[in-house]
């Protein structure tokens, strides 16, 4: 893997050119916003929710090694196989081996972003595995060979002529078809026998409850109850930091999700897994990779209370304008910014700059991640560690020189403001400027704040703070 | 030589943040405590599953046949209704693939989400709940609690059951284009008939 910075500007820019994809992801997820705060609406006790998913959360992460070690015992007495993995590749190396003793070949895969993470499928495909994603997103990425580009919708940067085109490549459907209706029946026909023909499924791991070595798992396609009920062998990726102390404790997560995520208010499958099926056999591999650092960060621990329901991307600026695989990452969007730099930090070092810290992601978590003061943080351990790309690094320099005294900043303010409204174009709009890019810069205003002041309240107000008499 | 159980744990005691200062907070029961039979309609409408309301006289099986009348195969685990595929028939996961209609009680339903339950209690395989085209699902009235902090807390099944899934309406997705699409993967349909 390069360790060359993601270039998040450049392929942001990339994806801004083009109007109408660009258009339809930020009205798409605004959508998803909208209807997640209508949800909110509905319920009273939104907050309360919210303030109880966040203490539990933050009680299991305190307690992980003991909740672990009971969903094992749990797990383990109803025949559930439990591994453990320290990182991607040792995760790969145990899923090869339980699909080589079954001599199974065909796994079709509900999501799970574990499994992006420890980049799982290519080396199954040497291992003469064929993956087949069963969820339709996730499909059309995989056919794409690209990235999921938002963790609950991958495809949602994609219209329907793009899926038209990739189907036709690898269903032979009419690459001009426009109804989408048409597209999801070609994927259920395409699917169907290769679902039935499968040797092992996998699915992911929403929630882990502790108490009675259950996982949950959450789709709106069925996708992964048809992968765990018809091949007999269902193998379960889940990161360790997904547990539950209780089952009385579910139903506070599971009406936070999807109302979160799509504003719906519950996935239309919520299924709950305790033990393998008559005749069957169960895995469940319980990975690391990196969370168990991340629990000694003393200011991004928190990032692992996440329930991955994508609201903080639905609702970034950012990301909405700049598609989620302009994060180079598996994890994108302003979560993504957070954990993908403990996972790399030089590589992932620009993404805690792809947000305008206007604190709408922490605002709309549901389980209270302080999102936008971790991304704070973050810029601020990456100057620390010299991760700052050198012209940032200059701007950041000077402007900390120029705000650092009041009357060279003002005299810049003037002069600025003058040359927004006497410079011609193009002195304006070019590639030194990165604040002329994509973007008009703001109007000149005759006046500025500081002179406004100086002539209407210096003078007014001194006076008034003179008759301090009686307090 | 350590093992990957032990690093890990190891790791996560070594660093996680001081319990004392986290102590689990007690159960929840938050929210609206309505469990009738009308929120469960709104709630199951809201997600796309619809109700099969009887017609005076009809049986089961002839309200099935109103609802799909293309039917072909159509598979019964409830005594109320007859099919036309005996269950003992469906045997493998596989066997489920075949059936249009299949038919099945739910222990219980959530008013909340107008989502019902199945576990392998009901299911003559897990798959049955799957591959069928549609599913008819009884319900009791009497079987409804009021939302997810009263069904976790209330209903034995979620410890007991190896697999339990909660279905709110149909398979479903928006994958493409942002659009609604029933009907994606699993069951096309989902109606509830009340007993
Ligand atoms: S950080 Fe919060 S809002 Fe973002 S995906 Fe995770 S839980 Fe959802």
């Amino acid at each position: 893997m390069s360790d060359k910075p993601v270039n998040h500007a450049r392929a942001a820019e990339h994806f801004i050119e083009d109007t109408p994809h660009l258009q339809f992801h930020d009205e798409r997820l605004w959508d998803m916003r909208q209807k997640r705060d209508a949800q909110m609406h509905i319920l009273p006790e939104w907050q309360e929710l919210r303030e109880e998913a966040s203490r539990i959360k933050e009680h299991t992460l305190s307690r992980l090694p003991e909740y672990l070690e009971q969903f094992e015992t749990n797990a383990r007495k109803n025949g559930i196989h439990v591994h453990w993995a320290r990182d991607g590749a040792e995760h790969n190396r145990i899923v090869g081996e339980i699909l080589k003793a079954h001599n199974a070949r065909n796994l079709i895969k509900s999501k799970s972003m574990v499994t992006e993470e420890c980049d799982m499928r290519p080396y199954l495909a040497k291992q003469g595995v064929t993956v087949t994603e069963t969820d339709l997103g996730e499909r059309i990425q995989q056919l794409d060979d690209q990235l999921p580009s938002h963790i609950v919708v991958p495809a949602v940067h994609k219209l329907t002529a793009d899926v038209a085109k990739i189907f036709a490549k690898d269903y032979h459907t009419d690459p001009e078809i426009r109804d989408p209706h048409l597209l999801a029946e070609a994927q259920r026909q395409a699917a169907r026998p290769v679902i039935l023909h499968a040797d092992a499924g996998m699915t992911g791991g929403n929630f882990v409850v502790a108490e009675t070595g259950t996982f949950v798992v959450c789709t709106n396609e069925g996708n992964a109850d048809l992968s765990a009920t018809v091949p007999n062998l269902h193998i379960a990726t889940i990161g360790i930091e997904r547990l539950v102390p209780r089952m009385a404790d579910m139903g506070v997560f599971i009406r936070l999700l999807s109302r979160s995520a799509l504003g719906s208010p519950i996935t239309q499958y919520t299924t709950h897994f305790r033990g393998p099926q008559k005749g069957g056999e169960m895995h469940v591999v319980l990975v690391d990779n990196g969370r168990s650092a991340r629990l000694g960060m003393e200011d991004f621990w928190t990032s692992l209370k996440c329930i991955r329901c994508g609201a903080c991307m639905n609702t970034c600026p950012v990301y909405r304008r700049s598609g989620g695989l302009s994060y180079g990452a598996v994890y994108s969007g302003p979560i993504g910014a957070i954990i993908d730099p403990t996972f790399n930090e030089r590589k992932y070092s620009t993404l805690p700059y792809a947000s305008t810290l206007n604190g709408s992601c922490t605002n709309v978590c549901p389980v209270k991640i302080n999102i936008h003061e971790q991304l704070y943080k973050w810029r601020r351990v990456l100057v620390q560690h010299h991760e700052m790309p050198f012209v940032k690094r200059e701007i950041m320099h000077m402007a900390g020189k120029l705000m650092g005294q009041p009357r060279m900043y003002r005299a810049a303010i003037k002069a600025t403001e003058v040359s927004l409204s006497t410079m011609p174009r193009f002195v304006l709009y070019n590639w030194l400027n990165p604040w002329g890019k994509h973007r008009e810069n703001p109007h000149p205003v005759k006046q500025t704040f500081n002179d406004w002041y100086r002539k209407n309240r210096e003078t007014a107000a001194k006076p008034a703070a003179a008759p301090e008499t009686k307090k | 030589m350590s093992t990957a159980r032990d690093e890990i744990l190891q790791a996560l005691r070594a660093n996680r943040p001081t319990p004392e200062n986290h102590p689990l907070p007690p159960v929840a029961t938050l929210g609206d405590l309505d469990a009738s039979r009308e929120r469960f309609i709104t709630s199951l409408k809201i997600l796309g599953g619809d109700v099969l309301e009887p017609v005076e006289g009809e049986t089961l099986d002839q309200a099935i046949l109103r609802r799909h009348p293309d039917a072909k195969v159509i598979c019964s685990n409830v005594p109320e209704a007859r099919g036309t595929l005996p269950v003992e028939k469906v045997k493998t996961p596989q066997d489920a693939a075949t059936i249009d209609v299949t038919v099945v009680r739910a222990p219980f339903g959530i008013a909340e989400m107008g989502s019902i339950f199945l576990s392998e209690a009901q299911l003559p395989i897990n798959s049955f709940a799957h591959l069928g085209q549609h599913i008819v699902v009884l319900l009791s009235v009497d079987q409804l609690t009021a939302n997810m902090h009263t069904a976790y807390q209330e209903r034995p099944e979620f410890k007991t059951a190896n697999y339990g899934v909660l279905m709110s309406g149909p398979s479903a997705t928006a994958d493409i284009q942002g659009v609604l699409i029933r009907g994606a993967q699993g069951v096309r349909s989902l109606s509830v008939w009340f007993t």
